[in-house]
């Protein structure tokens, strides 16, 4: 990158960290980790997919809910600290858009969710939306319309920054750092206006059809159910409740889950519904192709690969579709 | 904004022992405006519990009618859980979110011939309806009841049997009665066989997922269609709201789309029964 744009690209940073928390891409333990930034000159500005997902951010792995005391519950109201989330991909937007639709209701998320600024950055735009090999939807033009950012800064080809504003808060901020020459563009719902993707749609069928498909045997024999993939993924937002016990002071904590773990589907009596590994990772896939893609219109996959990445047996979700794919509804092979 | 996870508390006011490890136990909201603006479905739950101890479905089991003077609950010791539950004595408090899911769709019963089928506890969310037909709320041409348990201590709501007799058909068939029963012995099964059932009978079932794959071949031979054949489901459930994903099936969320559905909703989905 030229270095009048890293320059411009760090002032930036640093006069949103006068005023917010800054996370960003940077190079820890030599992998690129979404953290706090502490110096400008630490973030990362390859565009690439960070090892960690975003989500802590958006929900994080423990959220207290509400407190009993003297039989009197009474619901937890954090202050929320104001946070920038600077240099999230393309993807990761795409992610974003799944979680604002799925806790749109949710009041914890919504009042963390207000006091954070979003900020995207692409390094080749467009082209590294296209380098990144979706496969759970259709490639699409248009995808700055449908994804929710304050800030979007598009590094072009020839090297110069592009910045769009994506909401009121994005265009003032733009206007308080010097920024005047930005774009605008109007969110215009996460489901674009002609409808559920059909290559989404197609897949979803697929996928729900295919318990008997004999790459759900052979994937029970692979996969450790470690729950990595879940962890790594920007899209599993599965959680538990945890209630902590204390003399004079009860509450009750959101905690993330994992699907993959023996007690996420047990009773009381001992049954689980998810008592092989077959199920176990059937379901995860289920909820991506099928569950998310049926009730949001969105899909559950945002394509970036960080299941492959941390896969301790090599398992991979690009060509699992893409043998689900080749299904042609004589689903016993 | 409304806090979707923010239990409310309810209050104890009538405990009777149903069987050996249940208790019927009748609860008021501690707040009287939350008791009246309270309104259910037979067949919905609530997700009841104590702060520090969890929470977890509960199917209801009054009247609907009755919702906003209070409602009941029969909660089987199972679990760590339902048996602190099940030492609830009046005046105690617990935690309270609900009701969730669908329900029964009573509607769909007027003017049709009703068979209820219930195995063990899951007998449960069978007795509004009951009730319901019995004070016409809903009209159905005729109430049949078939109620299948394990033997005599296992039953519940033995003191309404008198009254439901009165105007359906009661039959109670027990897996391992002792030697005093003199009633009908076997499976629920036995009575679907023997029972005389119209093939345009609509059949609620609620059970165990076993008795559910036997009752289904004999509702089928009767000739019941697979739409007409409503079953409960029961799943670990945490959140209610179809968020949490514990209680996925295919593509469906027992606490949200269910936990009622119909057979034909739910035979081809793998694992669902």
């Amino acid at each position: 990158m030229k270095q009048n744009a890293i320059n411009k690209l760090r002032q930036f940073a640093a006069a949103l960290m006068e005023e917010y928390f800054v996370y960003a891409p940077i190079m820890h333990d030599e992998k690129l980790t979404v953290m706090e930034a502490e110096n400008c000159k630490d973030i990362d500005w390859s565009g690439q997919i960070t090892h960690n997902p975003w989500k802590e951010m958006f929900t994080p792995h423990t959220e207290r809910l509400f407190d009993l005391e003297n039989g009197k519950v009474t619901a937890t109201k954090g202050v929320q600290p104001l946070v920038a989330c600077l240099g999230m991909n393309i993807l990761d937007l795409k992610a974003l858009a799944l979680y604002d639709t799925v806790f749109a209701n949710d009041i914890y998320y919504q009042n963390r969710r207000n006091h954070i600024a979003i900020i995207g950055f692409s390094s080749d735009w467009p082209n590294d939306y296209k380098k990144f090999k979706v496969f759970s939807h259709n490639f699409e033009q248009d995808i700055l319309k449908h994804v929710r950012f304050d800030i979007f800064i598009a590094k072009l080809k020839s090297g110069l920054l592009k910045f769009y504003s994506g909401s009121q808060k994005g265009s003032e901020l733009l206007e308080k750092y010097g920024i005047n020459k930005f774009d605008h563009i109007e969110f215009e719902g996460a489901v674009p206006e002609k409808g559920a993707d059909k290559r989404m749609i197609s897949l979803t069928d697929k996928v729900e059809k295919s318990f008997d498909h004999s790459l759900w045997n052979t994937l029970n024999d692979i996969c450790l159910a470690c729950g990595k993939c879940t962890i790594a993924c920007p899209t599993c937002f599965c959680f538990n409740f945890v209630d902590r016990v204390d003399p004079e002071n009860s509450r009750r904590d959101r905690v993330q889950g994992n699907c993959f773990y023996n007690d996420f589907s047990k009773v009381a009596g001992g049954h689980k519904e998810l008592d092989t590994v077959k199920k176990k990772i059937y379901f995860w896939y289920v909820h991506k192709f099928v569950r998310i893609p049926k009730e949001y219109k969105l899909p559950g996959c945002v394509s970036c690969g960080r299941c492959v990445k941390v896969c301790p047996v090599g398992i991979d979700i690009f060509k699992n579709i893409a043998k689900l794919e080749k299904i042609k509804f004589d689903v016993k092979k | 904004m409304n806090n979707i996870y923010l239990p409310k508390v309810i209050k104890v006011i009538a405990i009777s022992r149903e069987s050996i490890d249940t208790n019927l136990i009748r609860f008021k909201f501690a707040s009287a405006t939350d008791q009246k603006s309270f309104k259910f479905l037979p067949g919905q739950f609530m997700q009841v519990g104590f702060a520090g101890w969890g929470e977890c479905p509960i199917s209801i089991c009054s009247t609907p009618t009755r919702s906003c003077e209070y409602f009941e609950l029969a909660i089987r010791d199972v679990g760590q859980l339902t048996h602190k539950l099940n030492e609830l004595e009046v005046g105690d408090e617990v935690l309270a979110r609900g009701p969730f899911g669908n329900g029964f769709d009573v509607d769909n019963f007027a003017n049709k011939n009703l068979l209820i089928i219930g195995g063990g506890c899951g007998f449960v969310p069978l007795r509004p309806i009951i009730e319901d037909f019995l004070s016409g709320k809903i009209i159905s041409r005729k109430l049949q009841i078939f109620y299948g348990c394990l033997n005599e201590d296992t039953l519940l709501f033995k003191n309404e049997y008198e009254k439901w007799r009165k105007h359906a058909e009661l039959g109670i068939i027990l897996d391992k009665p002792t030697a005093k029963w003199r009633g009908e012995k076997g499976m629920i099964t036995e009575l679907i066989k023997k029972g005389e059932i119209t093939p345009d009978t609509v059949v609620v079932m609620v059970g165990p997922p076993i008795m559910y794959k036997f009752a289904i071949k004999e509702l089928q031979k009767k000739g019941i269609k697979d739409a007409n054949i409503w079953l409960s489901l029961e799943r670990k459930m945490n959140c209610g709201l179809g968020v949490c994903q514990h209680c996925a099936i295919g593509p469906f969320y027992v606490c949200k789309d269910g936990p009622v559905f119909t057979y034909s909703q739910l035979k081809g989905i793998s694992g669902a029964l």
